[in-house]
């Protein structure tokens, strides 16, 4: 028994709730974010037990099906027995259960079964759902530092095959002022070589960056809340702000090179508005303020020339009827409004709450033209019509709405006893299955309307006799109770029973596009993404929405694939064609980019739909298949814009999963907001999911989730750019700055007879990665913006920069290590030279080893701070701090370290051998001149590129620099 | 991952669609910080900030450069080796174990004299000081006086701790290995009579190592010898560590010489400061010009790992002893970054023109 405001304890059959018609109310918020409230159905059978010992006398043994995390799928069967009758076997799908994890609401009580429990429950089974993602950053990292393991095994290799080939003469290793203890001596030669190489791999291991991904992981999490935190990606209307469901694929976002995106509801508001129905050839346009009055228009022209008979009238009717009555609907009361609709002018004030807001438009719609539609009650809808009576009719069976089937009926029987099945659905899937009703009239309405795009569905019915309702009622009833296969033995019922039916009409309704749509897919293209539109309407409204979008612009040249070109001719010749006309411009296309002037030309736009893809995807047994793919992504790679119609959501990954292997492993990025979305989303490297109307499941999927389509410009162009700046930036100068740590180790190996001496004290060794160089780097790599950010948003172009994870090539990253070989090579060899047999104070006193280790690491560490002061394009208070705090840092802990003798170490070799280097004024000079040999490269490798061979981004910069702070920016940015 | 996002799902899963109030606090803050903008300065590395830098490192670099190199020239620096490898050399008695005491003489030239203070060092080559064994090969606690440390001295020392069952102290290689060589200078003048040169033996070690890092075992009033009672002297000394010198401020632990051979050298060739000469007047320079000769009490075996001993005399500057490499070096760089500079200047003034029309063309 679970009361109301209690969470389910694990997935529970409903038997009976206190409400008298075994219904409650279930709000899933915590599992698929959906807010609104679910109703859920108790068993038949069951439903009158009220009270504890009703439920001890109930005799039922329930089946169901292995522990699956669908949320939306449930196979069972009760078997009740009731005293010795034959047991009745009711169906139970996922509308009796209850899962774990959701909230009863308003509903006092209920009484339920456990089925799931523990881990079991579709709760639990659904937290692993998802893969892991990695980015190509991290994918690049791991490359380095393989090469980085690679070069730290060599040097362990090199240094004790050296102190053997060197150690080979007797006094070398072991002269007499240096003798090994008896147990030393004793060791296997073998024995002793494999610690000596393990000695040198631990001497060397700091070269392998362990702290990196420490800092990146930080880096990471933290940088993530800067898109949380962006005051231009929270949407006032919905008060959602965005996202970030998780922090691994920051600097994907800058690199993402195909865009697939939903249309419905990503593109466009899913702000459905009923436009218009269609009757028979005429036309209805409800209008704002009509009282629940039938106001056909005369905007309809058929409408005038041919005033509906007796007929029509009647038809017209029973259209509005069907639209009022095929749905899923529920009616909220207003003391319990939660969803996001209203119905705006109803007198009696009601909401309705649907999982699509297509049907909750047409709903509200058809009320504005006269039929309001009240409630369902004990399985009877009730609607008033245009007399103001109310009309009761009875539901017998919901044939739900599938992405497959694209349509959905119900079976009602009227007051008068006459049954009826009404269905609605997408044009091509109602039409096959019309045989009666003004079909060319209407289906060109409808693909009128879908040219203006606007969503379109057709109403169909059917009058049924009594005994054909029964044999329906049999098929169904056999499909539900099976157990195995039921979806496929449902599919095949809905099938035999949705034919022959009789046209009734067609509804438009306009999905607006989101705002800035437009200017977001421009400014994706101009940064070198290829935006996809992958949708499930039809072609026409498709094409409509891409042209309002702006992804197809006026001179670009339609190529399409399609099911209707594909009868005429065959897939291969339709392919063949296109990557004629396609591949013969290419050249010319990548002949021009070059010189940045690929604007001009001709750019295609491909239209394919889901039946000629999946034709294309089909492995063929003679192995043709791959060649088709090759063809269709050659085309597809030619083509400025692509627009996949008719997909199911299943192709819609298999879109993105093509893409994402293809030859060129691009980086792909998947915007969604539905439920069809989810795959494609979980499919593509990087998913983003809008947290729109149709519920959360995509942006629960999503790893990141924005409230508008608008904010996938910032969040690439901007957030994205500066993440894949930052960490490339992060990544490689951790790899330098760990090769300027262990590179004059290694050096010094040379000079200590291979014994695995360490050049730096424990101290330094251990704190160098810790707290010398740390904390810069990781503010740099949280603040850097190497260029502002309105100028990244003005102008896309320098995405292109980064394209192709740019500042992670191997040219970058040889660049980086020989620049820490060199610095170290001079940091080494400068103090070598220094020390070389001489002495450096003006009392005639010497240095030993440690003097010159810390010697070695002063300038390193200055060095790398100040290269790292070098890279910094944005000084804000906290760079400043933390680069000249750190190095104050430094210097207070060296004074402090070398300045006590501390009580708990062992030794006391840095005792004043800081202070003792720093009354030396040669170890003075020496810093500032190796610093500034150590540094003297890099500045001129800058210099001269940005003079020379300047990219994008330094134009820019440099321009900026010219002209003074870009319009708009702060003010004291110019500081 | 998911056990990640699930959970805030639950935390923030129960009114995230109510409307109104909860949407105020959603709103992020539009500090600076969170929105990214706050106040910076945007340097860039162009051609044109980066010319005077380059020009006035040049102008900077050069005189020091310069200064340097000629205070390292005026540098007066003399070495003697007197491994006695080669036959010719009188040391070269001194190299078969047998010959003990040997004492050989080395006669040399100045053919300058030194002024100022003059500073006496000997210096090994291709020993390895800094090898990783020898390095740790020590006890700091026992040598800062620890009692208990001193008759049990630190693993580290090993297989220089014990001797005979007592403990050694010093303990470790490095103080077993201590130089012993004596070397005394002495002037030939014009009279038969050559004069001894006076070396001093204190200074030479760094003042808080004699002072604070280096200490006797506890106990002022009590000799020295009673001071360092259970422990015997390391292996191949002659004598005790508290023997070491006569002069107890210069004895046991505290011996500077001991004190300069404790801190161990980063290369294999390295020199140590053995004594000072200490100016006697303004008029008089330190050492003059004139035949010298060095007598060398050899005890300090270096053949049997090819090593070379050396004696360096040097007079010091503020920048210490004779090193070139610091203004050759200063003198290069600044060479080197006056030339980028020019060449900078060059590239600037030829391409200024055409970087200016691409960024018209953005």
């Amino acid at each position: 028994m679970v009361k109301e405001d209690e969470t389910f304890p694990c997935d529970l059959i409903f038997l009976s709730s206190s409400r008298a018609d075994g219904t409650c109310h279930v709000t899933t918020a915590s599992l698929d974010g959906e807010s609104s409230h679910k109703t859920h159905y108790a068993v038949q059978d069951t439903k009158g037990f009220h009270t504890e010992e009703d439920i001890d006398s109930l005799h039922a043994t329930i089946e169901c099906e292995r522990p699956q995390p669908d949320l939306y799928k449930f196979v069972g069967r009760i078997n009740v027995y009731n005293d010795l009758n034959d047991p009745v076997v009711r169906p139970l799908g996922s509308e009796n259960l209850l899962l774990r994890g959701a909230t009863l609401k308003n509903t006092e009580k209920i009484f339920g079964v456990a089925v799931y429990t523990g881990m079991e429950t579709k709760m639990a089974l659904n937290y692993q759902s998802k893969s892991q993602k990695r980015s190509a950053v991290e994918k690049s990292m791991n490359v380095f530092l393989i090469v980085y393991l690679c070069i730290l095994v060599s040097k362990a290799l090199i240094n004790t095959i050296m102190k053997y080939v060197w150690q080979s003469e007797p006094f070398r290793d072991e002269p007499w002022y240096n003798q090994k203890t008896e147990a030393e001596r004793q060791r296997n030669l073998l024995l002793r070589a494999f610690t000596d190489f393990l000695a040198f791999m631990v001497l060397f291991n700091y070269i392998i960056p362990v702290s990196m991904y420490v800092t990146v992981e930080m880096q990471k999490f933290l940088g993530s809340y800067f898109i949380t935190w962006d005051e231009e990606m929270f949407d006032e209307e919905t008060g959602e702000g965005p996202l970030v469901n998780t922090s691994d694929l920051n600097e994907e976002l800058g690199q993402v090179e195909y865009v697939f995106t939903d249309k419905t509801g990503t593109l466009t508001e899913n702000n459905m508005e009923f436009k218009e129905c269609c009757v028979e050839g005429h036309v209805y346009v409800p209008h704002a303020v009509c009282n629940g009055q039938v106001l056909p228009t005369a905007a309809a022209i058929d409408m005038i020339d041919a005033s509906p008979g007796a007929g029509g009238r009647e038809r017209e009717e029973l259209f509005f009827r069907a639209v009022c009555l095929c749905h899923t609907i529920q009616v909220k009361d207003d003391d319990e409004v939660d969803g996001p609709r209203k119905s705006p002018d109803s007198g009696k004030r009601c909401a309705y709450i649907s999982s699509s807001p297509d049907e909750v438009a047409l709903v509200e719609g058809i009320q504005r033209l006269g039929f309001t539609y009240l409630r369902l009650k004990d399985n009877y809808m009730e609607l008033r019509n245009r007399d103001n009576d109310i009309e009761r009719f009875e539901l017998l069976e919901i044939l739900s709405f599938d992405s497959v089937r694209r349509r959905m009926s119900v079976i009602v029987k009227s007051a008068t006893g006459e049954i009826y099945l009404f269905c609605k659905g997408a044009d091509s899937s109602i039409f096959p299955r019309v045989i009666e009703g003004k079909v060319d009239q209407i289906q060109s309405r409808v693909e009128r309307n879908a040219v203006e795009g606007l969503r379109t569905l057709c109403v169909a019915y059917k009058r049924l006799i009594q005994e054909e309702y029964e044999g329906i009622y049999k098929l169904l009833q056999a499909a539900k109770v099976a157990l195995h296969d039921r979806e496929r033995k449902l599919a095949e019922a809905y099938e035999q029973i949705e034919k022959d039916l009789i046209l009734l009409g067609a509804t438009a309704v306009e999905d607006r596009l989101q705002e800035k749509a437009a200017d977001t897919i421009e400014a994706l293209q101009k940064a070198g993404i290829k935006v996809w539109v992958l949708t499930g309407d039809k072609m026409e409204t498709a094409a409509a929405a891409c042209y309002a979008c702006r992804l197809f612009r006026r001179n670009t040249q339609l190529l399409e694939v399609t099911t209707k070109r594909l009868e005429e001719q065959s897939l291969h010749d339709v392919l063949c064609e296109l990557s004629k006309t396609v591949l013969h411009c290419s050249a010319s296309l990548t002949r021009d980019s070059f010189s940045g002037l690929s604007a001009d030309v001709q750019d295609y736009g491909l239209i394919i739909d889901g039946a000629a893809l999946s034709l294309i995807m089909k492995p063929h047994e003679d192995g043709s298949s791959s060649n088709y793919r090759e063809l269709f992504l050659d085309i597809c790679r030619n083509c400025s814009a692509v627009l996949c119609c008719r997909m199911a959501p299943l192709q819609k990954a298999q879109i993105v999963k093509l893409i994402k292997f293809s030859k060129e492993h691009p980086i792909t990025l998947a915007i969604g907001d539905g439920a069809n979305d989810v795959s494609m989303i979980l499919e593509a490297h990087v998913g983003i999911g809008i947290i729109g109307k149709e519920g959360r499941q995509a942006a629960r999927n999503s790893d990141y989730a924005i409230p508008k389509f608008k904010h996938l410009k910032k969040m690439l162009l901007v957030h994205g750019h500066f993440y894949y700046i930052r960490i490339s930036e992060l990544v490689q100068y951790f790899f330098y700055k760990n090769v300027c740590f262990i590179f004059p180790q290694f050096l010094y190996q040379f000079f200590c007879g291979f014994s695995q001496q360490t050049l730096y004290d424990t101290a330094y060794l251990t704190l160098y990665n810790i707290s010398f160089t740390s904390l810069p780097i990781l503010l740099h790599s949280l603040t850097e913006q190497h260029v502002a950010m309105d100028t990244l948003k003005r102008d896309p172009a320098l995405y292109r920069d980064i394209a192709k994870n740019a500042l992670l090539c191997w040219r970058v990253f040889i660049y980086w290590t020989f620049l820490g070989v060199f610095d170290a090579l001079v940091f080494f060899f400068g103090a070598y030279f220094m020390f070389e047999n001489t002495t450096v104070t003006s009392n005639g006193q010497v240095f030993g080893n440690w003097t010159f280790g810390t010697l070695v690491f002063t300038v390193m560490v200055f060095t790398v701070t100040l290269k790292l002061a070098l890279d910094t394009h944005y000084w804000t208070w906290i760079n400043h701090f933390v680069i000249w705090g750190s190095l104050l840092f430094y210097v207070v802990f060296s004074l402090l370290w070398g300045g006590i003798i501390w009580p708990f170490l062992s030794y006391q070799r840095m005792y004043y051998v800081f202070i003792h280097m720093l009354s030396s004024g040669p170890a003075w000079l020496a810093i500032v001149l190796l610093v500034a040999v150590s540094l003297l490269p890099d500045v001129l490798k800058k210099v001269l590129c940005r003079q020379l061979w300047p990219s994008a981004t330094e134009r820019v910069q440099t321009a900026c620099l010219v002209s003074g702070p870009p319009l708009g920016s702060h003010p004291l940015a110019s500081l | 991952m998911a056990m990640n996002y699930n959970a805030k799902d639950e935390v923030d899963g129960g009114p995230p669609c109510a409307p109104g109030g909860t949407a105020k606090n959603r709103r992020p803050d539009n500090t600076a910080f969170k929105q990214q903008r706050l106040p910076a300065w945007q340097p860039i590395l162009t051609a044109g900030t980066v010319l005077p830098t380059f020009f006035i490192i040049g102008l900077i670099f050069i005189p020091i450069g310069i200064g340097i190199f000629v205070t390292s020239n005026n540098i007066r620096e003399i070495e003697i080796d007197y491994t006695g490898t080669d036959p010719s050399s009188p040391c070269n008695k001194c190299l078969s174990p047998n010959v003990t005491p040997c004492i050989c003489t080395i006669n040399f030239t100045l053919e300058q004299s030194f002024e100022g203070n003059v500073f006496m060092y000997y210096g090994l080559s291709n020993f390895y000081q800094n090898h990783r064994r020898y390095v740790k090969s020590r006890d700091d606690s026992q040598l800062n006086g620890d009692p208990s440390a001193l008759l049990n001295p630190s693993k580290e020392c090993e297989p220089y701790r014990r001797n005979e069952d007592k403990p050694i102290a010093p303990c470790g290689a490095i103080a077993n290995s201590m130089f012993n060589d004596t070397l005394d200078l002495f002037l030939v003048g014009n009279e038969s009579d050559p004069t001894p040169i006076h070396l001093i033996k204190k200074g030479i070690a760094w003042w808080t190592d004699k002072n604070v890092k280096f200490r006797n075992p506890p106990g002022a009033d009590i000799p020295l010898e009673e001071r360092f009672k259970g422990t015997t002297k390391p292996v191949n000394w002659v004598k005790p560590v508290y023997m070491l010198d006569p002069n107890e401020d210069n004895s046991g632990f505290i011996n500077e010489d001991f004190i300069v051979w404790m801190r161990t050298a980063a290369l294999p060739t390295f020199r140590k400061l053995y004594r000072l000469i200490e100016r006697k007047s303004d008029l008089h320079p330190t050492l003059p010009a004139g035949r010298y000769y060095l007598n060398i009490t050899y005890n300090y075996p270096v053949h049997s790992f090819d090593g070379r001993k050396r004696m360096i005399l040097s007079t010091i500057s503020w920048m210490g002893g004779k090193n070139p490499f610091l203004g050759i070096a200063y003198i290069a760089i600044g060479s080197i970054s006056f030339l980028l500079g020019v060449v900078l200047l060059v590239i600037n003034h030829k391409y200024r023109n055409s970087s200016n029309t691409a960024d018209i063309t953005i």
